[in-house]
């Protein structure tokens, strides 16, 4: 985290959108993130690799707390998006699915026309002036689906159910039906495990787009991955971070020889 | 190696006797199958031949007369229509709604797992046991007398587990990612059940509201307690009323009285098994018609 002077300039003091504070969390007695801190950068692309099991996809969760669902596990500690705790009792836990959109590893489109999957989540927040995308339901679906670069693609068949589409392209759609709702953060776990090469690109591509206009945070295996695709990196070992710095820093110097030795390949 | 190997793609002893099990198993599932279609082509067959005869528009829409030797059905039409939507009316919704609350909200811990049990359970308790309970809690206790509510209660009692099952297999069977995808973007239970789990289980759900049909529709004990009567002259003007229903009236014309044509109980037979499939098409065409409607 020393690289204050790498910002741009038009940004003199960095904002933090996720900041974890001695994030500790269990799945029943096994402990799965040993004192997290973590500042990762408004409006970056930030990566996390790491071997399985290191913790990187639980700490993923714990940002739009979905871990939470499982039953048995605890949090100490806290997670803050956005300035704000958002395991702070107050808050609705509704806002922060609408706040920080998620995309997994497989795509999940709903069974519904394209259409309807860009606009369910707008229609769940848009009542009672909830601040999201305004405009026609036309234009919104429009707009978001060139957002992700696949309006071209699917513009004639925009009532035709989601699963009929390829796995990049439902992968894409699920990007962009969280737009509409204008999060602050997007988490993505291994968006691109499911897709080919062409696919993992096309993907690629996109979160270059959405950069800058959301904060980005992408869990991956593939090292070549969070080299090209992200600014930061995050480097997990054994449920504590290792290393977070510099993509490029990360990755041709790194501080620490687990991290050297993780992407070079000697485990993993 | 350039020699013809001519032995490379025929078939060998072992594939022959393979295909030779195989070909047993088939006529196997085939005849049991043909079992299965055969006593359900035997009795329509065998009603059609018998009581074909006894059809006509007086036979359904008069009532019978001289001890129910003459006449025609129509009292007891009307009261099953009576006994099935007053029965529907109660279970379907009650079933429908516990079976979402049990299988979209409540966790798994030993108070569901002990519904869950009483669910089957009941599924499983003999018609007649329904019956007493229903005279029990329904005609003393609660004091509806013998009367179409107390007969339907009893019906709905009865016919309520399978609703229950049905719907909670259909509802398990809309896969798990698609609540989580709602969930995930700010979806509360209820509007992921109303825009995604209903819409994408409605079919299997009504399924099991058709089976019910039929089943309500047959039974016999549990009103004969309750809510039926072997005759009576008036049609029934509310649920207070007791009525005349189909079942109890075949039993009747089958055992009870003397000297009656043959064809009589045949065609109540027929008239009670028309009037289920048509209320079991009724839900069939519903249903296509809901499917046709999915954009999915």
């Amino acid at each position: 985290m020393n690289n204050e002077q790498t910002a741009a300039p038009m940004q003199p003091i960095p904002r933090h959108a996720i900041a974890s504070e001695k994030l500790n969390l269990w799945y029943g007695t096994f402990q799965a993130l040993y004192d997290v801190d973590l500042r990762i950068r408004e409006g970056l692309i930030t990566s996390m690799i790491g071997p399985s099991g290191c913790g990187k996809s639980t700490f993923l969760r714990s940002v739009n707390r979905i871990n939470e669902r499982l039953g048995y596990v605890r949090i100490e500690g806290s997670v803050h998006v956005m300035n704000e705790n958002i395991y702070d009792p107050h808050v609705e836990l509704v806002q922060v699915r609408k706040q920080v959109g998620m995309v997994f590893q497989r795509p999940n489109p709903l069974p519904i026309s394209i259409r309807d999957n860009i606009l369910f989540s707008h229609r769940l927040h848009a009542k009672g002036g909830g601040d999201v995308a305004q405009g026609t339901p036309d234009e919104i679906v429009e707009q978001s689906l060139r957002q992700v670069l696949l309006w071209d693609q699917v513009k004639d068949r925009l009532r035709r159910k989601a699963t009929e589409l390829s796995l990049e392209e439902q992968q894409k759609l699920c990007i962009a039906r969280l737009l509409p709702v204008k999060p602050k953060v997007l988490l993505m776990d291994e968006p691109c495990s499911a897709l080919d090469p062409k696919g993992t690109e096309a993907v690629e591509e996109l979160l270059w787009e959405l950069r800058g206009q959301y904060t980005i945070l992408i869990v991956t295996h593939n090292m070549a991955q969070a080299r090209r695709a992200s600014e930061e990196c995050i480097f997990m070992l054994m449920g504590r971070v290792v290393e977070h710095g510099r993509t490029d820093e990360v990755f041709v110097t790194p501080a620490h020889p687990e991290t050297a030795d993780y992407i070079e390949g000697r485990y993993g | 190696m350039n020699t013809a190997n001519p032995a490379l793609f025929q078939a060998s002893d072992l594939n022959r006797h393979n295909a030779r099990v195989q070909r047993r198993y088939r006529l196997l599932f085939g005849l049991m199958t043909l079992l299965l279609i055969t006593p359900v082509l035997l009795i329509l067959g065998t009603l059609l031949a018998k009581g074909g005869s006894a059809i006509s528009w007086e036979f359904l829409f008069s009532a019978p007369t001289d001890g129910m030797r003459t006449g025609g059905v129509f009292p007891a039409l009307l009261g099953t229509i009576w006994l099935v939507t007053v029965a529907l009316l109660l279970s379907v919704p009650i079933g429908i709604f516990a079976a979402i609350y049990l299988s979209e909200y409540a966790g798994d811990n030993w108070f569901t797992r002990i519904i869950n049990l009483a669910i089957i359970n009941l599924a499983g308790v003999p018609s007649i046991v329904h019956a007493l309970f229903g005279l029990g809690a329904f005609v003393l206790f609660f004091k509806f007398g013998t009367s179409i509510l107390a007969a339907s209660l009893t019906l709905a009692v009865m016919t309520m587990p399978v609703v229950i099952v049905a719907t909670r297999e259909s509802l398990q069977a809309v896969p798990p990612a698609f609540r989580e995808a709602c969930w995930n973007m700010g979806a509360t239970r209820w509007q992921t059940i109303r825009r995604v789990v209903l819409p994408n289980s409605i079919t299997g759900i009504l399924t099991g509201v058709i089976l019910e049909v039929s089943r309500t529709a047959g039974e016999t004990a549990p009103i004969m307690f309750t809510g039926a009567v072997f005759f009576t002259p008036f049609l029934p003007q509310s649920v207070f009323d007791q009525t005349m229903a189909l079942s109890l009236h075949l039993f009747v014309t089958a055992t009870q009285v003397p000297g009656i044509a043959e064809q009589v109980p045949f065609g109540v037979a027929l008239v009670l098994i028309a009037l289920v499939l048509t209320m079991n098409s009724v839900s069939i065409a519903f249903r296509m018609w809901l499917r046709g409607k999915k954009k999915w």
